[in-house]
């Protein structure tokens, strides 16, 4: 993705925040970066904009994930924090933060900290449930940290435990508790779910009705969490894939009319559409 | 932000009242799959019951909505006009439907329009109308190979080879061009000109691939 929006004649810095499985620098053609995140986690280096090296790639940076620190990945609270002023900092147009798997902390707030936050998920059904219990702690997490009395706040870490004894099964459940119990935490709590517009993106599709998924789930996330998501689109399965990463370089550049390149560059263009330039977006894989 | 039990027609298929007949017919078909028994998306968050009253209400604002005379008394009645009329008892076994007289829907139903404007056709403008534009222009309005077939009539056998471009075992360029022509056709594609690409195409490679055993 970030390759395509470079190809767009974008200035891209593509950011490997997947601390604990870093490898997007094998997939930008770069083998061994002379600097990563872990210089920044590990405070030998404060500047971020240093810690940015070229690609093979027009118009793509990269800020590559930590190695060799597996013991102490994932920086701090006020570490993250930190990281975070500094990104918006670097000068180019778009910052695009790779994310890992999971629902740990960092990568939520990786996630909610972007202008734009693409979800990634494949037509499997371990992936979409993935997908849901990542949008739930992010769609939770979002809320703990809106909603300021300490009533709502209590409800939302009852409604994240499955086995609540109050019965909220979903978000609306929780709305309708909060407004019952401070009906001013509820209108903050509808308007922070209006805000929150994850994009979702369907990988791997071989077929006519795995397309439809990224509507069906666009629809789940509307019945069930009441929240919007937009469908920005889908790539298919396709080997070039497999030959791009055997080669190390990004889809769009070593077989740009590939089926799946042509889906990603739509997908770019759509992102680009959505999202002016100079924002960062997050895309957890 | 209303729970289910609350939200009218409209909301249940995510419509805005003034929507067409066409959003319509497009909503009903992304909630059918949806909300369909094994669909994917309600995977570990919907219980059967959750889905069977999720189906329930999708096929009770379609019934109303798809017929003009229903949804005009029912517009009606959500501006307050007139009473709302009474909610229409559907089953969601399509035999049931028969013996009560409804039509089947989704064998009549035409044929869907494209799924979403992010992947519109023109934006295919630049490639050639190799397999994998139409495979893609297929992929779009949502059809299978076996749903092209049924349409066309054309083996889906050669379809598939069309889509692989397998020359070499194509026919003719005289029967593929007729089987595209119709494949294009049924994706909308612009059929001559699809067509006449796809042949240009195959007859490139087969004399390249002629040149090559001289």
């Amino acid at each position: 993705m970030a390759a395509a929006l470079a190809r767009e004649r974008r200035s891209v810095v593509v950011v490997d925040a997947d601390l604990e499985g870093a490898n997007l620098h094998t997939c930008v053609g770069v083998p061994n970066p002379r600097a990563s995140l872990a210089d920044f986690v590990a405070h030998r280096e404060e500047d971020l904009a240093k810690l940015v090296v070229e690609t093979p790639i027009p118009n793509l940076r990269l800020l590559a994930g930590t190695q060799g620190n597996l013991g102490s990945a994932q920086p701090g609270h006020f570490r993250r924090v930190r990281l975070l002023q500094e990104l918006r900092r670097l000068r180019c147009e778009f910052v695009l933060l790779d994310l890992g798997a999971g629902t740990h902390p960092a990568v939520i707030d990786y996630f909610l900290a972007g202008d734009e936050g693409v979800l990634v998920l494949t037509p499997e059904p371990t992936s979409v449930e993935n997908a849901y219990s990542f949008l739930r702690a992010a769609f939770y997490r979002r809320l703990r940290l809106t909603l300021l009395a300490g009533g709502a706040r209590k409800l939302v870490a009852q409604a994240m435990d499955q086995r609540n004894e109050r019965g909220i099964r979903t978000p609306l459940d929780l709305l309708r508790e909060i407004q019952a119990v401070d009906p001013e935490e509820g209108q903050r709590f509808v308007a922070s779910l209006r805000e929150f517009r994850p994009r979702i993106v369907v990988n791997e599709v071989r077929t006519a009705d795995e397309i439809k998924l990224g509507f069906a789930v666009k629809s789940v996330c509307q019945k069930y969490f009441g929240i919007e998501a937009d469908y920005l689109g889908y790539v298919n399965h396709d080997e070039a894939a497999r030959r791009s990463v055997l080669s190390r370089r990004p889809l769009v550049e070593i077989e740009p009319s590939s089926d799946a390149a042509v889906y990603i560059g739509r997908i770019a263009r759509k992102l680009l559409a959505a999202a002016p330039p100079r924002r960062a977006t997050a895309a957890p894989r | 932000m209303k729970p289910l039990p609350e939200q009218d027609h409209y909301e249940v298929l995510e419509l805005v009242p003034g929507a067409s007949a066409e959003e319509i017919e497009r909503a009903y078909q992304v909630a059918c799959s949806a909300y369909a028994e094994d669909s994917l998306a309600t995977y570990s968050l919907f219980g059967e019951d959750d889905v069977r009253e999720l189906r329930r209400r999708v096929e009770a604002a379609y019934r109303v909505l798809s017929d003009a005379v229903s949804r005009r008394d029912y517009d009606r009645a959500l501006r307050g006009d007139e009473p709302e009329p009474p909610e229409i008892e559907l089953a969601l076994d399509p035999l049931l439907d028969a013996r009560r007289g409804l039509e089947p829907r989704l064998e009549t139903a035409p044929p869907p329009p494209p799924l979403e404007g992010f992947d519109e056709e023109a934006q295919d403008d630049a490639t050639p109308f190799d397999g994998a534009r139409l495979r893609r222009a297929r992929l779009r309005r949502g059809f299978d190979l076996e749903r092209i077939a049924g349409i066309t009539k054309i083996n889906p056998t050669y379809l598939r080879w069309i889509e692989e471009e397998r020359f070499d075992d194509l026919p003719a360029a005289v029967y593929v061009r007729g089987f595209v022509t119709a494949y294009a056709r049924c994706v909308g594609l612009e059929p001559v000109t699809a067509a006449a690409g796809y042949v240009q195409l195959m007859e490139t490679a087969r004399s390249a691939q002629r040149r090559g055993r001289r």
